[in-house]
């Protein structure tokens, strides 16, 4: 017993778990530390943009390229806005009803597109998000280009009014966590090695008898769901939706969260790219107006330096390091 | 009955005939080459039995099933691995984790068992491990398990690659120019693997330039020419076949070259 209960604790000691846990507290009791209410609004603003970002990454890992992500996000938030306020459901109930409806609606997009990889993909997310952007915008009983307005919050669960911004950053943490449970097992799992084996080689992964479209369209879908989740909660969180907040700008700047921090790393990548763009615009106070030109320059100049993204770093200044040591043995050995 | 029978096969690309009317069959057990000029139609007649390409025209039957229509994944589920002309591989992965990915096939659980991490599902996916290493040790690759792919030397990436077809446990398995690009001593441990894999029960036809090697190496020579069978045989036979000599000789016309 007591053998086991040391190397158990030796096990749980490690420098991981104590930055882990650490983390965990700090995140847990973030509200206490927020000082203004619009700073606890920029938070929960990032917990969206990563999840939106980790549907993004997930596309990604099946070699797919969506720049459509926040049209799935849009549908999410006006299904759980029409549940609600047309048929008087509980938040609660809408908001996994509002992810199913994503999903399949995603799933009938996506037997269609997810059959042409490559650049057609991309061209066809991005039309996609146009259309259902101007749908939306058209169709007057969604309320047209004004969106819908007064959007009930959440019902309260027994004393817990959805009120302050601490309870509803409470439930998108829950929901964060919930897609990054849910992920995780996804990638760890047999799923995730043959999506893995899809984008580094469709040709031999085919070979191996792995259904392209088949987990193209699973990954499209859970993504999708994902996006629509944290649409519903976004809708009542922040009680009125416009069809401009989903534009293909949005889709962009997703894409841009994911990039920068990185491909390879699927869950941590968008986490750390959504965390400096949403906050660090906030933080030196740049301009609505600018702030497309800076991100669209950012992105160029990642795409040129550093494709790997931020993550990519350690690993990169470590070759960078090892090329410079070699060429100094090399002079020295010369000399 | 053969293992595999190819019955009028025929592929067209635009206007040109990559492969005419081709009638062949393969025997179990054995290792049959088939050898020609570049853009005889090897590579294609490959990418058609292996559902890349559908053919225009003909049948392939595999062990008494008609496989044309079927998409290349499922020809994978029915036995049929392929390995590929240049070094196909998952380049940023390691060794041990590419043949791992190959095993993709050999699990009964569902899917969604594995998502859920339930303790078979796991087990399961231990015991494929498990058989990882089999194969790399029969292959010679085990004390290269954990280097990436990239890093490898050319020679044991071809090795890797016939490694990932091995654990789709086929029943026939089609080799793509096995030997390109290998020096001797390459060559000669690649012709004792494919030998010793032919013992373990494999059926195997191979695509390759190295005549000798082919010589050395098949039970049965099929040599064609213009998507064209010109000849079949023994390589003995096949040696002195006056069609042959002159494909690969030329004659006074000079052939087109025709997309494989």
């Amino acid at each position: 017993m007591e053998k086991w209960l040391r190397i158990y604790s030796m096990k749980l000691c490690t420098k991981e778990v104590t930055l882990f846990i650490v983390l965990g507290i700090i995140i847990l009791l973030l509200p206490l530390l927020m000082k203004s209410p619009y700073q606890m609004h920029l938070i929960i603003m990032l917990c969206i943009n990563i999840v939106l970002a980790m549907s993004f990454a997930m596309l990604f890992s099946t070699g797919l390229i969506t720049i459509g992500a926040a049209a799935f996000w849009a549908i999410g938030a006006y299904a759980s806005a029409l549940l609600v306020m047309n048929l008087n459901l509980s938040f609660w109930l809408a908001l996994p009803l509002a992810s199913i409806i994503t999903g399949v609606i995603a799933f009938m997009l996506g037997s269609i597109i997810v059959r042409a990889p490559g650049v057609a993909f991309v061209v066809q997310t991005m039309v996609i998000n146009m259309i259902i952007v101007q749908a939306l915008g058209q169709m007057e009983f969604l309320g047209g280009w004004g969106g819908i307005l007064d959007i009930p919050r959440p019902n309260p669960i027994g004393s817990i009014k959805f009120v302050s911004k601490t309870n509803y950053y409470y439930l998108i943490l829950f929901l964060l966590l919930l897609t990054v449970v849910v992920f995780y097992a996804l990638y760890s799992s047999r799923i995730g090695r043959a999506w893995r084996s899809i984008r580094l080689n469709p040709r031999l992964a085919q070979t191996l008898g792995i259904n392209l479209f088949r987990y193209r369209l699973l990954a499209f879908i859970v993504a999708s769901m994902s996006a629509g989740l944290v649409g519903s909660f976004y809708a009542h969180y922040f009680g009125t939706i416009e069809p401009n907040t989903f534009s293909v700008f949005k889709s962009i700047y997703i894409q841009i969260y994911g990039i920068l921090g990185g491909l390879n790393f699927y869950l941590m990548g968008p986490t750390i790219g959504a965390l400096i763009m949403t906050l660090v615009p906030e933080f030196l106070r740049i301009g609505k107006e600018i702030e497309p030109i800076l991100t669209g320059g950012i992105l160029i100049l990642l795409v040129i330096f550093l494709p790997g993204g931020i993550l990519s770093l350690p690993e990169r200044m470590g070759s960078l390091a090892a090329a410079f040591l070699s060429r100094i043995k090399k002079k020295v050995s010369l000399h | 009955m053969a293992f595999l029978e190819v019955r009028n096969l025929t592929k067209h690309f635009g206007g040109l005939v990559a492969v005419s009317a081709l009638n062949l069959d393969i025997f179990d057990s054995e290792i049959l080459g088939i050898i020609g000029p570049n853009g005889a139609g090897k590579s294609t007649f490959f990418n058609i039995v292996n559902g890349f390409y559908p053919p225009t025209k003909g049948k392939v039957i595999f062990r008494g099933r008609d496989i044309i229509g079927l998409k290349a994944h499922q020809i994978a589920q029915l036995g049929i691995g392929r390995s590929f002309q240049a070094s196909t591989l998952f380049m940023n992965l390691t060794v041990f984790d590419n043949v791992f990915t190959g095993f993709y096939m050999s699990y009964k659980e569902a899917v969604w068992m594995s998502f859920l991490h339930a303790p078979y599902a796991l087990r399961e996916e231990r015991g494929a491990k498990r058989r990882v290493m089999e194969i790399l040790e029969f292959m010679g690759l085990a004390e290269l398990k954990d280097q990436i792919a990239y890093n490898l030397p050319h020679g044991h990436q071809r090795i890797l690659g016939i490694c990932i077809a091995l654990a789709t446990q086929p029943k026939l398995l089609l080799l793509d120019e096995p030997l390109t690009g290998m020096h001797l001593e390459e060559t000669s441990t690649m012709l004792n693997l494919i030998k010793k894999i032919q013992n373990s029960g494999m059926t195997i036809v191979l695509v390759e330039h190295n005549m000798e090697a082919v010589m050395r190496l098949c039970d049965r020579i099929i040599v064609l020419n213009h998507g064209k069978k010109i000849a079949e045989g023994l390589p003995k036979e096949i040696r002195d076949n006056k069609d042959v000599i002159e494909a690969y000789l030329g004659t006074e016309e000079e052939f087109e070259p025709i997309a494989s």
